[in-house]
C-alpha cells in the first residue's frame, strides 16, 4: 500500500475528486463572507442546477452545452429571486441569525421535496455513461473527467480570485465583506455586492454539479449530504477566508484519501465528522497553519 | 300475548336480522383474501419494487380472471417501505392492525429482519420474495423466504470463479448493510473453502458516492478477480470508478446486477461481468418468454431485475394455494393457518420460477444460472447446482 505509485495515485484521484467539493466550499465562504450568511440553502441550489442540467440532457434532449445554460440560467433565477424576495426581506425586518440559518435549511428541504415530485427518487447520473476515457501516466490511471475536474476548478477558482483582486466590482465586494455600513458610506450598494456574491456562488455550483454529475448518480436530497463537507472546510479554513476554505476542501479531500491506508474504507465518512467536532471544539476561527504553529510554539506570535 | 308497538317492532328487528344474517354469512363467505405488499415504491429502490408491484399484480389479475380461489377475489393491499427498516415497520404494523391480513410478502434484507419480530409477534405469515441475507433462514417462525438466500448463489459464484474460471485471488467489496455484510462473508469462506485467496475484503458506506480509496486498496491487492456485494444504485458507480482507476479484473456479483441498466451505464465497461440468476430464463420455460414479451409490449422494455420479478409474480400464486389449502380444510384465515398451509403444500409448481419447495429449515434450494455480459447483452454462462 505504500508504494510510491500508490501513493501518487492517491494524490491524483483526491485531487481530482475533491474539484468539485473545492467549488461547493468556494461557493459557501463567498457567500459567508460577503453576505455574513450561513447559507444552506445552497443545497437547493445545488440541487436546482442539477436537475436544470439532467432535464435538459435526458428530456428535451439538448447537446451538453445549451443545458449547461439553462442550468446556470434556472440556477442564477432561483438564488437571485431568493436574495431578493427572501433574505432581503428577512433583513429589512432585522431577523435574528438562528430566522436566516432556519430559512436557508427551510429552502433547501423545499427544493428537495419539489425535485422529488418531479424527477422522482431514483439515482440518476448527468449522462447515461458514466465512464470516461483513462491512460496510464507514470504508472498512474488518469481520466478525462480528472482532467476536466481539475480544468474547470482551478480555471474558475483563478478566474474568481483576478475579479476579486482586480475588477472594480469585486473590490466592492471585498469593501462590502470587510464592513458593509462604511462601504455603504463610501458609495458601494451592498445589496448590489449581494446579489453578486450569490450570482458568482450560482457559477460555482452549477460547475460543481455538473462535474459531480457526470461522475456518479445524484437524488435530491444528496446536495444535503455535500453541504457538510462545504460547512467543515469553511469552518476550518477560517470563516470569511475563501481561499483558506479551499485550501482546507483540498486537504480534507486528501486527508479522506490518504486516510485509507490505516482505516477500512467503511470508517471514510466518519473522518468528516471527526473533524467537525475537533475543529468547532479547538479550532473555532479556523485552523491556519501559522496559527497553529504558534498555537503549538514553534513560531512566535 | 299482548301485542303492542314494542313487540311488533322487536318482532321486526329480530326478523330482519334472521334474514340478514345468512346473507351476511354469504357475503363473508365470498368476501376477498387479503395479503399484503410492502415494498420500496420510492426512494432509491423504488425502480425495482415498482416492477416486482407490477408483476405481482399481474399474477393477482390472472388468478382474478379465472375466478379467484374457491370463489373468493384474491386482493393484494401494497405499501411503501422506502427498503428503509423503519418505513418499513410502520408498514408492516398498518397491514397487520388496520388491514389484518394474515400474511403479507416483502423484501430487502433490512427489512425483512426488521419486521420478523412483529411478525413473530403477531403469528401473521411474513414471505420474503427477493432478500438473501443468509440470516433471512434464522428469523423465526413465521418468517420463510421463497427465494434462494446468498449461501446459494454467492456460494455458486465464488465456487465457479475459483474452479471453472481459474482465479487464484480475489477481492470482496460489499455494501455495509445487512445485504452486503453477510453475503460478503458466504463469498469469502466459499472462495477460501476450494483454495482460493481473498487478498482484499472491504465494506463501504452505504451513502457513499466515492469509492477510489477502497479500490486503490484493492489496486495495490491486485487481486485476479473482483466480487461486489452492493445495490444496484452503488454497483455500476463502484465499477465505473473501478475502471477509471484501471482497474480492469473480471467483476461478479450476484442477482441485483443481473440488470440491462447496468449495461447502458458502463457500456462496454460491463463486458465480462457475472450476474447470477435464479429463476429459469427465456429459452428454459416458455411462460416466462410469454411473461417478458407482455413487458415489453406492455411497458417497451424488460424489467429491472427480471428474476426478482418472476419471483415477485409467483407470489401470489403460492398466497392463493395456501388460501386453497385453508379453506379446503375449512379452518379459519388466521396467519397460523396460513403458515401451516405453506408448510402443508410444501411443494409448488410455480409459473416462471419453476419448483419451489418449502420446509421447516427455512431454505430454498434453486440452481443457480450464471449470466455474463457478452456484446452488450446477458449471456449464459454456466448453470451451477
Amino acid at each position: 500500500m505504500f508504494e510510491p505509485a500508490v501513493l501518487a495515485q492517491i494524490l491524483w484521484t483526491g485531487l481530482a475528486t475533491s474539484s468539485h467539493m473545492v467549488l461547493f466550499t468556494i461557493a459557501f465562504a463567498l457567500v459567508l463572507k460577503v453576505v455574513k450568511l450561513w447559507n444552506f440553502a445552497q443545497a437547493g441550489m445545488m440541487a436546482i442546477a442539477f436537475y436544470a442540467m439532467y432535464a435538459g440532457v435526458n428530456q428535451f434532449g439538448w447537446p451538453t452545452l445549451p443545458s449547461v445554460g439553462f442550468g446556470l440560467a434556472l440556477t442564477l433565477a432561483a438564488t437571485l429571486a431568493l436574495e431578493r424576495f427572501g433574505f432581503r426581506v428577512l433583513r429589512a425586518r432585522r431577523s435574528s441569525s438562528l430566522l436566516f440559518f432556519i430559512f436557508t435549511l427551510v429552502c433547501s428541504e423545499f427544493a428537495a421535496y419539489a425535485l422529488t415530485l418531479i424527477f422522482g427518487t431514483e439515482p440518476a447520473p448527468l449522462f447515461e455513461r458514466i465512464l470516461s476515457p483513462v491512460r496510464i501516466v507514470a504508472g498512474i490511471a488518469v481520466s478525462d473527467w480528472d482532467l476536466l475536474a481539475l480544468g474547470v476548478t482551478i480555471g474558475l477558482a483563478t478566474a474568481l480570485a483576478l475579479y476579486l483582486r482586480f475588477s472594480s466590482d469585486g473590490r466592492c465586494l471585498v469593501a462590502v465583506s470587510d464592513n458593509a455600513e462604511l462601504a455603504e458610506l463610501y458609495g458601494i450598494s451592498a445589496k448590489r455586492a449581494y446579489l453578486i456574491a450569490f450570482a458568482l456562488a450560482s457559477v460555482l455550483v452549477c460547475a460543481g454539479m455538473y462535474l459531480y454529475g457526470t461522475r456518479t448518480a445524484v437524488i435530491p436530497t444528496a446536495p444535503l449530504q455535500l453541504m457538510i463537507f462545504a460547512v467543515i472546510a469553511t469552518l476550518l479554513g477560517g470563516m470569511g477566508s475563501v481561499l483558506g476554505a479551499a485550501i482546507a476542501a483540498v486537504t480534507l479531500s486528501l486527508l479522506q484519501s490518504y486516510s485509507i491506508l490505516i482505516v477500512p474504507s467503511k470508517w471514510q465518512g466518519m473522518i468528516l465528522y471527526v473533524f467537525l467536532f475537533v475543529t468547532i471544539l479547538f479550532f473555532p476561527s479556523g485552523a491556519h497553519p501559522m496559527r497553529l504553529l504558534r498555537r503549538f510554539g514553534l513560531r512566535r506570535g | 300475548m299482548k301485542v303492542n308497538r314494542r313487540v311488533v317492532l322487536k318482532a321486526a328487528v329480530a326478523g330482519a336480522l334472521s334474514a340478514g344474517l345468512p346473507l351476511r354469512l354469504w357475503a363473508q363467505n365470498r368476501s376477498n383474501l387479503k395479503f399484503g405488499l410492502a415494498m420500496p415504491l420510492t426512494g432509491s429502490q423504488s425502480a425495482y419494487g415498482k416492477d416486482q408491484v407490477t408483476a405481482a399484480q399481474w399474477a393477482v389479475d390472472e388468478i382474478n380472471a379465472k375466478g379467484g380461489v374457491q370463489g373468493h377475489k384474491l386482493e393484494m393491499i401494497v405499501l411503501d417501505t422506502q427498503a428503509d427498516a423503519q418505513v418499513g415497520i410502520s408498514t408492516v404494523n398498518r397491514l397487520i392492525s388496520v388491514e389484518k391480513v394474515p400474511v403479507f410478502i416483502t423484501a430487502w434484507s433490512a427489512v425483512v429482519k426488521a419486521v420478523a419480530p412483529i411478525a413473530n409477534r403477531e403469528k401473521v405469515l411474513e414471505l420474503s420474495v427477493g432478500a438473501n441475507s443468509p440470516e433471512i433462514a434464522s428469523l423465526g417462525d413465521y418468517v420463510f423466504t421463497t427465494f434462494p438466500l446468498a449461501d446459494v448463489d454467492v456460494n455458486a459464484v465464488a465456487r465457479y470463479a475459483h474452479q471453472s474460471l481459474g482465479k487464484k485471488t480475489a477481492a470482496v467489496l460489499y455494501i455495509n448493510n445487512d445485504t452486503g455484510v453477510e453475503a460478503a462473508k458466504v463469498y469469502r469462506d466459499a472462495f477460501e473453502s476450494v483454495g482460493g485467496k481473498v487478498v482484499a475484503y472491504e465494506a463501504y458506506d452505504p451513502k457513499a458516492t466515492d469509492y477510489s480509496g477502497m479500490l486503490l486498496k484493492v489496486r495495490a491487492a491486485n487481486p485476479e478477480m473482483v466480487h461486489i456485494h452492493g445495490l444496484i444504485t452503488d454497483l455500476p458507480q463502484v465499477i465505473a470508478q473501478m475502471r477509471q482507476l484501471g482497474l480492469q479484473q473480471r467483476v461478479s456479483t450476484y442477482s441485483a446486477g443481473y440488470n440491462p441498466n447496468i449495461i447502458k451505464q458502463l457500456g462496454p465497461a460491463a463486458e465480462g461481468l457475472i450476474v447470477t440468476s435464479l429463476a429459469p430464463g427465456v429459452g428454459e420455460r416458455p411462460q416466462v418468454k410469454e411473461y417478458v414479451e407482455r413487458w415489453q409490449k406492455q411497458e417497451n422494455r424488460v424489467p429491472n431485475g427480471l428474476p426478482y420479478t418472476q419471483y415477485l409474480h409467483d407470489a401470489p400464486v403460492m398466497v392463493a394455494r395456501m388460501y386453497e389449502w385453508v379453506l379446503k380444510n375449512k379452518l379459519p384465515i388466521t396467519g397460523e393457518n396460513m403458515r401451516k398451509a405453506l408448510l402443508g403444500v410444501r411443494r409448488f409448481d410455480l409459473p416462471l420460477t419453476g419448483v419451489v419447495e418449502v420446509d421447516a429449515t427455512h431454505r430454498v434450494k434453486k440452481p443457480v444460472n450464471l449470466m455474463t455480459v457478452e456484446k452488450g447483452k446477458f449471456v449464459l454462462l454456466a448453470t451451477v447446482n
